[in-house]
């Protein structure tokens, strides 16, 4: 073994626990405004984890990624502040996560059987169903009084842990930051075993060709029924950790808004590479919050070229790009 | 008797309003297999260059006549500098056009600012029809969009152009091979499509608040037509329009608007999924039977 071929293994082995590690050694340096921002930050790069697995992986476009997101969230909501219907008083914040994970999932599944059986939808069909589905999901959330409608549901409490029978609430930049920051890393390393293993081969063969795998005898369909559920699952992680750190689930949580910025965030970033995807929101949110006060419109204007710049010039994203030349990260 | 009449004229606006948008959509979509989701926001670029010509003390028809040309010029701007590079990457070319759709729109907030503007109704009063008043500008959009489709299947139909074009969405090669510019009939369809666009914006201005949002609200409605209706038809939009706004209307006249909308969309949903080619569709193979087998 060479030392240069050395050196490229030692890279790929240790960049990405590198860049986690950076990461969580970040509250150091940084004020509590910062961390706090960087907390919620987190909660949207899982959501873009969610939908790099789903669109990198599976090849699914999802216009609605913050449909599950949002389901997730409001999900959270009702269960934390007791408004589930036969609930006596509020439920713990564990049971809310369990919520906001299955029931957006369970969502997804139903959804996904529906699309994707028979002739199912692909390509740009799907992202125009999808897109039609964040629409009315939206349109739903506003109506409904159950979920508060336009106003949508306040004073959602923050994440409560329990500890020796007493409950504690953790409100604080530093915890929430380590919270959802555990959160992200344990879906990372979920999404990237399940990305490495023969499960994940299938899934990206089913991209690529799915007519050919359907006659090896793959039940394509319900492959991509899974990858469906898993990315809801993932996004209803992020929305459920979301609303612990908002306080307050409403409407455009479940929207086409957040789904496209999401979709932007992912490309932007790299859809081929979860961490990519990961930092993508990251960074892509960070700035926004730099520019767009002083800024304000012609972030957008800016933020809009850049990504047609980015789907025209680097199909894998800026970062993923970037991380690809350098040799880190899973291969697509 | 006069409320069903009013439902029916009602529907056969929004009908007609959906049809002017989506057809240019799917022209673009037959030809050139691209989802151009920046077509919002050429439809908004129309308006506002209507509300642009009556601010520089233009009047209205003016700014009628010289959207679809200024639209149409964007169309080929656009075409040269983004679309082109993902004419072979059938995923890609929906982001790329909606990052343009985010670009422009913004450009417009930059320009007339995020308030919405009003734009005179060049037409006023109302006309009789068979004892119910109903508005003449809204009859006048009506024939307007009669107008372009018919003259949208005459130039597909019955012109060369037409014919070049059908022939390179049943074969692209052997049409190329035929000595058919492929390329400069790409971009004029482009422009076509976004000229169409632009006069449907400038056509519907009068009667909508023109805001740098409105582009969305015909968009998604457009598009649910065309894939309801069979994306492989020209004709297909037309009746998935007829669907798509004709339930709308009717559920909002007798339920709400709100409804309307989730109703339809839900249904669109379900149809596009039970009917993958549209309910006028045949099976199409590559977009070989696009336009229909006419001649």
């Amino acid at each position: 073994m060479t030392a240069a071929r050395l050196g490229r293994v030692a890279r790929q082995r240790l960049a990405e626990p590198a860049i986690w590690l950076a990461i969580a050694l970040l509250p150091l340096w940084l004020g509590n405004w910062q961390v706090a921002q960087l907390a919620q930050f987190f909660t949207y790069g899982i959501l873009a984890l969610s939908l790099a697995f789903v669109w990198g992986q599976g090849g699914l476009l999802c216009f609605g990624q913050a449909v599950f997101f949002g389901i997730g969230a409001y999900g959270m909501s009702l269960v934390t502040l007791g408004m589930l219907p036969g609930q006596s008083g509020p439920g713990s914040s564990f049971l809310g996560l369990a919520v906001a994970v299955l029931l957006p999932a369970a969502f997804a599944n139903l959804l996904g059987r529906f699309l994707f059986y028979g002739r199912g939808l692909q390509g740009a069909y799907l992202g125009i169903v999808t897109l039609a589905i964040a629409v009315i999901a939206e349109r739903v959330a506003v109506n409904w009084d159950y979920l508060g409608g336009l106003n949508g549901l306040m004073n959602v409490p923050p994440f409560t842990l329990t500890i020796d029978g007493e409950a504690r609430e953790l409100w604080q930049p530093r915890e929430v930051y380590y919270l959802t920051l555990g959160a992200a890393v344990f879906t990372y390393l979920l999404l990237r075993a399940l990305i490495a293993s023969r499960y994940g081969t299938v899934v990206r063969a089913i991209r690529d060709g799915a007519e050919r795998v359907g006659f090896f005898g793959y039940d394509t369909a319900a492959y991509r029924a899974t990858v469906f559920t898993v990315g809801a699952a993932v996004a209803g992680l992020a929305g459920g950790l979301f609303v612990t750190l908002f306080n307050f689930a409403s409407p455009p949580l479940i929207g086409f808004t957040l789904s496209t910025e999401v979709l932007i965030w992912v490309a932007l970033g790299g859809r081929g590479n979860l961490l990519a995807a990961f930092l993508g929101a990251l960074v892509v949110r960070f700035l926004e919050d730099l520019l767009s006060e002083r800024f304000d419109v012609y972030w957008l204007l800016l933020l809009g070229l850049l990504f047609v710049l980015s789907v025209v010039l680097f199909p894998r994203g800026i970062i993923g790009e970037l991380l690809h030349r350098l040799g880190i990260g899973e291969s697509e | 008797m006069d409320q069903a009449l009013l439902l029916a004229l009602d529907a056969g606006s929004y009908i007609l309003a959906i049809v002017l948008v989506a057809m240019g959509l799917v022209i673009i979509f037959g030809l050139m297999r691209v989802i151009n989701m920046a077509h919002g926001e050429l439809f908004l670029l129309g308006a506002y260059c209507v509300v642009a010509v009556e601010g520089a003390g233009g009047n209205f028809w003016l700014g009628l006549l010289l959207a679809p040309f200024a639209v149409g010029l964007v169309g080929l701007v656009v075409e040269q500098l983004v679309v082109r590079h993902v004419y072979h990457r059938f995923l890609d070319s929906i982001l790329a056009t909606w990052g343009l759709s985010i670009a422009i729109k913004q450009a417009v907030v930059l320009g007339f600012g995020p308030a919405s503007q009003q734009v005179s109704l060049p037409i006023a009063g109302s006309l009789s029809l068979l004892g119910t008043d109903y508005p003449v500008y809204r009859l006048f959009i009506m024939a307007v969009s009669l107008a372009v489709v018919g003259f949208t299947f005459w130039i597909f139909f019955r012109s060369d152009f037409g014919l070049k074009a059908r022939s390179v969405i049943a074969n692209r090669d052997m049409a190329a091979c035929l000595g058919i510019n492929t390329r400069r009939l790409d971009r004029t369809t482009f422009a076509y499509g976004a000229a169409l666009a632009g006069l449907a914006g400038a056509v519907m201005a009068p009667i909508m608040s023109v805001d740098p949002q409105m582009g969305l609200g015909f968009l998604v409605p457009a598009f649910l037509s065309i894939l309801v209706g069979g994306s492989g038809h020209l004709a297909g939009a037309l009746v998935g329009a007829t669907v798509i706004g004709g339930t709308d209307s009717v559920t909002a006249a007798l339920w709400s608007p709100v409804a309307a909308q989730i109703v339809v969309f839900t249904m669109a949903v379900i149809a596009i999924r039970l009917f993958p080619d549209g309910v006028v569709g045949k099976r199409r193979r590559q977009g070989r039977r696009f336009f229909g087998e006419r001649r």
